[in-house]
């Protein structure tokens, strides 16, 4: 039997959708459905009055608001400026720094903050120099609190602000500022009323996302001994399984950082959709030469800035060499072994990365892409919700989608009889759920620059579907598709928070390694796998700059 | 011709009875635990336990250890209600083992009688410590001490003497300096907690715990990290830490000290094969493994105590079980000494989430006005 085109497109659209709704929606419904019952399974918003009761909780959400408005404004200083340094400004290694200045994105979860405790904590190498040369008695505490953490994320977030303002300003018509400057416009006065309120679709995702992130990460407040947030409380009280009460504040918690993932969205719906591409034609902007003084004063900075960043770095590499580093500036003993414990004596890590990303990866590809095709060539009814979910599934952290999971698909399947969280598969399955966006958004943004005309004109000539698409199609639309793929890529093979809960004996990955062995105590084999991780996703990296260039920041937004 | 088909139905028993035993030795291939028990001490046992069914069943095991929590190695295996994922659960409080066998979730210990009856029930006066299930689904492994950590050169600087007991972490030069975990988070912090409150009583208790919080400069998100932290020189001396994962951060290279002060409670990590276990014969066996005195001794390299008073943690000079020794202050067994104990774990049990209400409250809630 063959069935029509029709029904064709028709399965893949039913199977997309069944897909969308058994692994995103139904967990989802799983937690809130939790949160408002008893263990006897009654009705009860009791959690929530609980919750609001509670001062120390009232503390940590009121802790966590202001962390994440903290975290905005300091990444959106030093992301705009770098923004602006990288679009406007011709000076010596600029395409280096623009390439640099992504890296700090791709630090893994807990390897950033363990690699500034390591320089910058109390028994850090700059405490230790001050203590050693100056006799500094009591250690300056630049980690232990809310300004450590404040630390660590900026460092971790200022490229999504660079991205996005990037992605922005470089579709700003130089046309419309020229024309401002002609009429005597000054500099400033520009920037205030052409230039920026241009840029703030691309400020507002980008800013967004920095507060979600903020407010998500458990990992990072916990290092430096801070607790009273909301994502770490979260974390902590599902952690301990003992005390149901304890627990089922956790989820309660879980669900709570969904509702605010969701009204933040929302709230900043109208910039933070898939944008309008229209103009995704990259305006060539001139960039203004800048004068041998100023020339050297933006190295300078960007230099500056590069050195807070690879603080981690550093921090790890000297941590995954040295053997029994402590109150020494640098490792007394240096060895090989922590490496060789974690990549050749047990290589599980690595391997199991590189599979289940890598499935996630192919999973990422045949539901996105469709998906993008769903939303750019078709009138499909719920396109614009397609839309939505993808955003939201950027919003949610990770934590609550691993809960989520975990008490949704612990019961036994039909035919199998075996719960799908007991089966190795739902780990591909929740990277390629969490890191979807990234694939959708840069094959919908590759789609949209192909003019549905130019394939007519192919099919016109007498091409067949599929000379067309593979002549005209795929040759205009690979690097899209591909730069969003390998984000999902990285962003996958990173994911702690989600994997978390649902990781059992033989599925870790390098991101669960790093936390086994951090928990473990062993800090120098936690190390040397961030170190490892460090290097798999510089490298993809390199591959996205080089094909996209900085243009990468329509993914997240 | 009665007695011929006696014989011959003897014969036949006993025949089946040594095939039925050929059969029960034979082992599965693969043995998963859940264990709050740090990889240092889970890794080598495992790896040694791999080596020895390989000589003895010719069977390459496939070994693997899930790192949780007690509680959520409780929690979790709670949730697979009676389906487990893992064979084994290691380590912990008995009273949540006791608890697990009153859900029907863990499976009667199927192994030699000599080797359990080789653990006496209990230890410790005038509070016992169960050493092993009486009514046999779980039983201890080895013994270890909670005691307390510091660093040498960071209390150097300080100024402050080395503590010898719970009292001497309340010195005010360590303001700040002290790390230890959230009872509501850590077994081992919990029963040190509890060790405080039932030494000193309730009321005076809490005050003690509230000077310790006012000295603390972190609480950690998980009972490993208290040594790990000291180790490192981050803070001068920790609270409540397992003897072995201090011997751990020592045996990395690092300058720690450990003691354990009298009354420290001492825990007997126990280990229980889960009903519905997947391979239950392997996990068998290796409870019966590490009992036995080749068990017994890899684990004594790492810092812990034998279960038993047939052997003693010893070694040739330089050795790492004399390493352990002198770390652990010259213990080599703990039959040889009169054990204190005032713990009473069915007192903690009862009003475990009292003691965390209560330690939110006064001092998790109330940590920076007490820091003042």
């Amino acid at each position: 039997m063959k069935l029509p085109r029709g029904s064709l497109a028709v399965l893949g659209f039913v199977l997309i959708w069944a897909f969308l709704i058994l692994f995103i929606l139904f967990p989802l419904t799983r937690i809130f459905y939790d949160a408002i019952t008893n263990e006897a399974g009654q009705f009860t918003l009791g959690h929530f009055h609980d919750f609001f009761t509670d001062s120390f909780y009232l503390r940590s959400f009121w802790r966590s608001m202001v962390l994440g408005v903290a975290a905005v404004l300091t990444t959106s200083v030093i992301g705009i400026a770098v923004a602006f340094l990288i679009v406007r400004y011709e000076f010596p290694y600029r395409k280096t720094f623009s390439y640099l200045t992504m890296l700090p994105m791709i630090l893994p979860p807990l390897v950033g903050v363990l690699g500034f405790v390591f320089i910058l904590g109390r028994a850090g190498t700059v405490n230790i120099l001050l203590m050693d040369w100056f006799g500094l008695e009591t250690p300056v505490n630049f980690m232990y609190g809310m300004h450590g953490v404040l630390l660590v994320e900026t460092v971790h977030l200022f490229p999504l602000m660079t991205l996005s303002i990037l992605d922005a300003l470089a579709k700003v018509d130089p046309s419309l500022e020229e024309a401002a400057q002609g009429i005597g416009a000054s500099g400033w006065h520009r920037f205030w009323t052409i230039t920026l309120p241009l840029t703030t679709p691309g400020y507002i995702s980008g800013a967004l996302l920095v507060f979600i992130w903020t407010f998500a990460d458990f990992i990072t407040p916990l290092v430096v001994g801070v607790q009273d947030l909301l994502a770490p409380q979260a974390y902590l009280n599902i952690m301990q399984f003992v005390d149901r009460r304890i627990f089922r504040m956790g989820i309660v918690i879980s669900a709570l950082l969904v509702v605010l993932a969701i009204l933040f969205v929302i709230a900043a719906r109208e910039y933070v959709a898939i944008k309008d591409y229209s103009s995704l034609a990259y305006s060539r902007v001139e960039r203004r030469r800048l004068g041998p003084v100023k020339r050297w004063l933006a190295v300078g900075l960007l230099m500056l800035l590069m050195i807070v960043c690879v603080i981690p770095q550093v921090g790890v590499l000297l941590a995954a060499v040295g053997r029994g580093w402590a109150l020494t500036p640098f490792p007394v003993h240096y060895t090989w072994e922590f490496f060789h414990a974690v990549s050749i004596e047990t290589p599980k890590f690595i391997i199991n990365s590189f599979v289940y990303a890598g499935l996630a990866l192919i999973l990422c590809l045949v539901i996105g892409v469709p998906m993008a095709w769903i939303m750019t060539r078709t009138r499909a009814p719920g396109r614009n919700t397609m839309d939505a979910l993808t955003t939201l599934i950027l919003a949610i952290p990770g934590t609550a989608i691993g809960i989520a999971y975990i008490r949704a698909f612990n019961f036994p399947l039909p035919f199998i009889d075996a719960p799908l969280t007991g089966m190795w598969i739902i780990l591909p399955l929740v990277l390629a759920v969490r890191r979807l966006p990234y694939t959708v958004r840069g094959s919908y943004s590759s789609l949209l620059l192909v003019h549905p005309s130019m394939e007519e004109a192919a099919a016109n000539v007498g091409a067949t579907k599929l000379r067309t698409f593979r002549d005209i199609t795929v040759p205009l639309v690979w690097k899209g598709i591909l730069v969003g793929a390998l984000f999902s890529f990285i962003m996958s093979i990173q994911e702690a928070s989600a994997t978390i809960f649902l990781t059992l004996g033989g599925w870790e990955m390098i991101p669960f390694g790093i936390f086994t062995f951090y928990i473990a105590g062993s800090h120098s084999q936690a190390a040397a796998l961030g170190v490892i991780l460090i290097v798999v996703c510089a490298l993809s990296l390199l591959v996205v700059n080089r094909i996209a260039g900085t243009r990468v920041g329509g993914l997240f937004g | 011709m009665v007695r011929r088909m006696k014989t011959l139905a003897l014969a036949f028993a006993s025949m089946s009875l040594a095939a039925g035993l050929a059969v029960a030795q034979q082992i599965e291939d693969e043995l998963t635990l859940i264990t709050p028990v740090a990889k240092t001490l889970t890794d080598p046992t495992l790896a040694d336990f791999a080596k020895f069914a390989k000589e003895k069943w010719n069977i390459t095991l496939k070994t693997s250890a899930l790192a949780a929590g007690t509680p959520v190695a409780y929690g979790r295996i709670l949730e697979w209600k009676g389906r487990p994922e893992v064979d084994i659960f290691w380590g912990g409080e008995s009273a949540l083992f006791d608890k697990l066998a009153e859900q029907k979730l863990l499976a009667r210990l199927d192994i030699p009688k000599a080797a359990l009856d080789a653990i006496p029930t209990t230890i410790g006066k005038p509070k016992p410590i169960y050493l092993k299930d009486p009514k046999g689904f779980w039983t201890g492994t080895v013994l270890e001490p909670y005691g307390l950590v510091y660093h040498p050169k960071v209390l150097a600087r300080l100024g402050v003497p080395e503590p010898k007991d719970w009292d001497d972490l309340l010195h005010p030069k360590l303001k700040g300096h002290v790390a230890q975990c959230a009872p509501s988070r850590s077994s081992s912090s919990h029963a040190t907690y509890e060790v405080i409150l039932q030494r000193d009583g309730d009321d005076k208790g809490w005050e003690w715990l509230k000077r310790l919080g006012a000295n603390t400069g972190i609480f950690t998100a998980r009972s490993r990290d208290v040594p790990s932290v000291v180790a490192r020189g981050e803070f001068a001396a920790g609270f409540a830490v397992p003897s072995y994962m201090a011997f751990e951060d020592r045996l990395a290279g690092f300058e720690l000290k450990f003691v354990a002060p009298k009354t420290a409670w001492i825990t007997p990590e126990p280990i229980a094969v889960l009903a519905g276990a997947k391979h239950p014969k392997a996990a068998m066996a290796f409870i019966e493994y590490l009992l036995s005195e080749r068990g017994q001794r890899v684990a004594m390299e790492r810092g812990v105590f034998p279960i038993t008073p047939k052997f003693r943690v010893q070694g040739a000079p330089g050795s790492r079980a004399e390493m352990a020794v002198e770390f652990t202050g010259g213990i080599r067994s703990y039959f040889d000494i009169d054990v204190v104990n005032i713990y009473d774990d069915d007192k903690a049990q009862g009003r475990y989430e009292k003691v965390n209400e209560q330690f939110r409250k006064d001092i998790e809630s109330a940590w920076e006005t007490l820091k003042k």
